[in-house]
């Protein structure tokens, strides 16, 4: 008897030290990624090929524009639930800056500056006023989207400009554009987090914001600077939305909020901020493209796939709840 | 009292142990009805640790509790209070956005069935809570107003209200003073007066060595986790339990200053004021030097430190001068660029990033300094940080080692660490060994000498009495915001404490 509960808690011990290896959120990722491939090609012949991976690879850029850009965001202890709204706003805004006689690329500054405008009240609220960025962002997504509908009135105004649509269609060397701006994007990312001064801000603002403050490292200001960030990610995600479907639709983009917020945490970012990886929300964002691309090549309803994604989440965020134990927090 | 009636409370061979450290052995501690017992000891005396075992926090490993003469065993806090055995803690917790009468019963709210319904009895607990705060003496506070409408005191006196409401037997109270004025204070005592005519027992924990002489009908000693001595009130004198507290035991955890090595003046204050913490504070530290403040909670020393290095915003009142130059805390960095370093009390919370390595904590204060171009140069980092790893000795698989996984002693040497580069000339430390093992003391303390015999000016602001006398070639006393004693050489723990103690107030009242 006492030598089962031994091994048991030795195998515990185990697996709770494994898991409370750095690397261990991103390599169990690698590893599922590696087993969903396998699986879907062996049920699917349509699955393994350069067609459909590049597919997957585009249908995933929007939301992974998003999800890049919210990963530093949420290390430094932000959260940005209005992201996707701004992309439902951005084709609007083009389209109607367009409309009213500016030539479409002075349209596309224009709504960048709105973006920017709503990440720095984002930011401001949130350290100024210090309110709780769930609070003040899911405001904002109301009042983002809302305006999206005000403007149009509801209805999904067209945007057919060779120039501009190539943004969403085009394709550099065979690569799909919004990929190459997806993986530009990631490893700029990761460039600034692991290898400038402002990374290591974002680390310790999430890690620890009032030891950060206490030695001078300015704090709100990387924080609203993220926002500003973030509020831009979602901006290019609504041109390339816009561009790939030829038209700005004021709600196209809010249903993936969720996969967005989904994305960074299954990657292993932790909601408490301090700790996370712009490769682990990479690999979240494959893997949630493949199980979708895997599920619909074998006739998943869509409705099941929303359940699959919920799952997928849950078990991330219990995994990531345990490796926090398994750190001594 | 009948020599045959069994002590309230009587506490004998009591032994508990962390991890293999002994932190109480073999303590005896025993209380009369209607006695009021002084438990005095300085920090990591075992003070705490005895009272929470009495009140069922935690499990002892060693020794009896009985109460009346009945063995008991608490397993919880529950079963403590339910015999009557009540704790007021240090720091006050009340629901502000409840009544009065609802902090006295929320732990046993009294209810009545109505329509068949059970629901609380609004008036019963309107009324009881009357009658107690009556009995406490204070009628005058409204069971029916919000908490947060009261005075800290007024406050206090609901908690003890709320701690008499299960009828208790025992009450302890630890530093129930440290956030009032004198004249609040005196309430204090006159409700403790009060307990002892209803035979109540009351353990009366604080640091005022005045205070504990008003009100204690006998005072037990503990150091090192065992007992140093036990008197009775009106025989003993101030000196005698002093000496218990303390013992002879320090000198040869610090190493002693080198006044050869003493040079310019670096920081002089004059006059700096916090309103309603700090009053007309001036001094100064040399280069060479280390300057010791010792203050109890809520004398100021937690807030003298963050005024100097501008982590309390701009400076309201006074003059400093750093470095020969006039310079205006305003900010964190303010103080940084000034040339301050500034180690925080609480480390966990204010100091170490626990999820970056130990090479990124001692590089983030002064980051732009290892950026070659726009990057963060890993190498320049790295080199930095094994320098550090080796001067100050600190324990560690390497510079990659992520800041949590080091023990207590080592993380300070880290937020030591970040602050050893050129520019800076005075390090201010708050409490620079909380909460870390003796071995880790004694090297923190002599790398601290190291510092200033290199030429740092050391400011250490501390609640340890023993650490401050020991460390400091000089020191201050603060006591409720102002500088109640300076000792321009060596001053012994028993001068230090016997300075705060001999705050007028306290004698005259």
């Amino acid at each position: 008897m006492a030598a089962v509960i031994d091994t048991r808690s030795a195998g515990r011990r185990r697996m709770t030290s494994l898991l409370g290896k750095p690397w261990s959120g991103v390599a169990v990722l690698l590893v599922f990624y590696i087993g969903l491939i396998l699986v879907f090609s062996v049920l699917s012949p349509f699955f393994l090929s350069v067609r459909n991976m590049l597919s997957i690879g585009s249908n995933v850029a929007f939301v992974g524009l998003m999800a890049a850009t919210g990963t530093p965001l949420i290390i430094a202890g932000g959260l940005d639930l209005s992201v996707a709204a701004i992309a439902g706003l951005t084709g609007v805004v083009i389209s109607i800056l367009h409309g009213g006689g500016l030539n479409i690329w002075v349209a596309v500054i224009g709504s960048l500056v709105v973006a920017a405008l709503i990440g720095i009240v984002n930011g401001l609220f949130t350290t100024r006023l210090r309110l709780n960025p769930l609070i003040v962002t899911l405001g904002m997504m109301s009042i983002v989207s809302g305006l999206s509908l005000v403007m149009t009135g509801g209805l999904t105004r067209p945007m057919m400009f060779p120039g501009f649509n190539v943004i969403g269609q085009g394709r550099l060397a065979g690569i799909p554009i919004p990929l190459i701006l997806m993986v530009l994007t990631f490893v700029a990312l990761w460039i600034v987090l692991t290898r400038t001064r402002f990374g290591r801000f974002v680390y310790a603002s999430g890690g620890n914001a009032e030891a950060a403050r206490l030695i001078g490292i300015p704090v709100e200001r990387t924080i609203i600077v993220l926002y500003v960030l973030s509020a831009l990610s979602g901006a290019v995600a609504g041109i390339v939305l816009a561009a790939m479907l030829g038209a700005a639709a004021p709600n196209a983009a809010s249903q993936y909020l969720l996969t967005v917020i989904a994305a960074i945490i299954l990657g292993g970012t932790s909601l408490n901020g301090g700790r996370g990886s712009v490769w682990g929300t990479l690999l979240a964002i494959l893997i949630l493209g493949t199980l979708n691309n895997g599920l619909t090549l074998l006739n998943v309803s869509s409705f099941w796939q929303d359940v699959t994604r919920g799952v997928v989440l849950m078990l991330a965020v219990s995994l990531d709840q345990i490796r926090s134990r398994a750190l001594g927090d | 009292m009948n020599a045959s009636n069994p002590p309230r409370l009587l506490m004998q061979g009591i032994g508990k142990a962390f991890g293999g450290v002994p932190v109480l052995s073999d303590v005896q501690f025993s209380v009369e009805a209607g006695e009021v017992v002084a438990l005095l000891g300085s920090n990591g005396a075992g003070k705490s640790t005895l009272m929470k075992i009495l009140t069922g926090l935690y499990t002892r490993d060693a020794g009896t509790i009985a109460i009346d003469g009945k063995p008991v065993s608490f397993a919880s806090p529950g079963e403590a209070i339910a015999v009557g055995v009540r704790l007021l803690p240090q720091e006050i917790s009340v629901m502000p956005d409840m009544t009065v009468a609802e902090n006295i019963f929320v732990g046993d709210l009294p209810m009545k069935k109505s329509f068949g319904f059970r629901s609380v009895d609004d008036d019963r607990m309107r009324v009881r809570s009357r009658e107690l705060l009556d009995q406490l003496g204070f009628g005058s506070i409204d069971p029916n107003t919000l908490m947060k409408h009261l005075s800290v005191a007024e406050q206090r006196i609901v908690e003890i209200a709320r701690a008499l409401a299960g009828q208790a037997r025992i009450l302890i109270m630890d530093e129930p003073t440290a956030a009032l004025t004198e004249q609040e204070a005196q309430l204090i005592f006159k409700i403790i007066r009060r307990l002892k005519a209803q035979s109540v027992s009351v353990v009366y924990i604080s640091h005022y060595l005045s205070e504990v002489f008003d009100i204690s009908d006998s005072i037990v000693v503990l150091r090192d986790g065992r007992n140093a001595g036990t008197f009775a009130t009106a025989a003993t004198s101030q000196a005698d339990v002093l000496s218990a507290m303390l013992g002879n035991t320090v000198g040869d955890l610090y190493s002693a200053g080198d006044a050869s090595k003493v040079g310019a003046e670096i920081l002089s204050v004059e006059n700096l004021g916090v309103p309603g913490k700090l009053e007309a504070i001036g001094f100064s530290v040399r280069a060479g030097e280390i300057l010791g403040v010792f203050g109890l909670v809520g004398s100021g020393i937690e807030v003298l430190g963050r005024a100097l290095y501008g982590a309390l915003g701009q400076l309201k009142s006074g003059t400093v001068r750093l470095g020969g130059q006039s310079y205006r805390p305003s900010s964190p960095r303010s103080g940084k660029l000034a040339g301050i370093g500034f180690v925080a009390a609480e480390r966990k919370k204010e100091g170490i990033i626990a999820d970056l390595t130990v090479r990124e904590n001692m590089a983030l204060t002064f980051q732009e300094r290892y950026e070659r171009g726009l990057f963060v140069s890993q190498a320049a980092e790295s080199e930095n940080a094994i320098k550090w790893i080796e001067a100050l000795g600190i324990r560690t698989r390497g510079p990659e080692q992520k800041l949590r996984t080091l023990s207590g002693g080592n993380q300070q040497k880290v937020c030591i660490a970040r602050w050893l580069v050129e520019g800076v000339q005075l390090l201010i430390l708050e409490e620079p060994t909380r909460g870390v093992d003796v071995g880790a003391r004694k090297e923190i303390y002599g790398k601290l000498r190291e510092l200033a015999d290199r030429g740092f000016a050391v400011l250490v602001l501390s609640s340890d009495v023993e650490e401050v006398a020991g460390i400091g070639d000089r020191t201050l006393v603060l006591d409720r915001g102002r500088v109640v004693g300076r000792f321009d050489a060596g001053a012994t723990p028993a001068a230090l404490m016997a300075a705060t103690s001999d705050d007028p107030a306290f004698s005259d009242a």
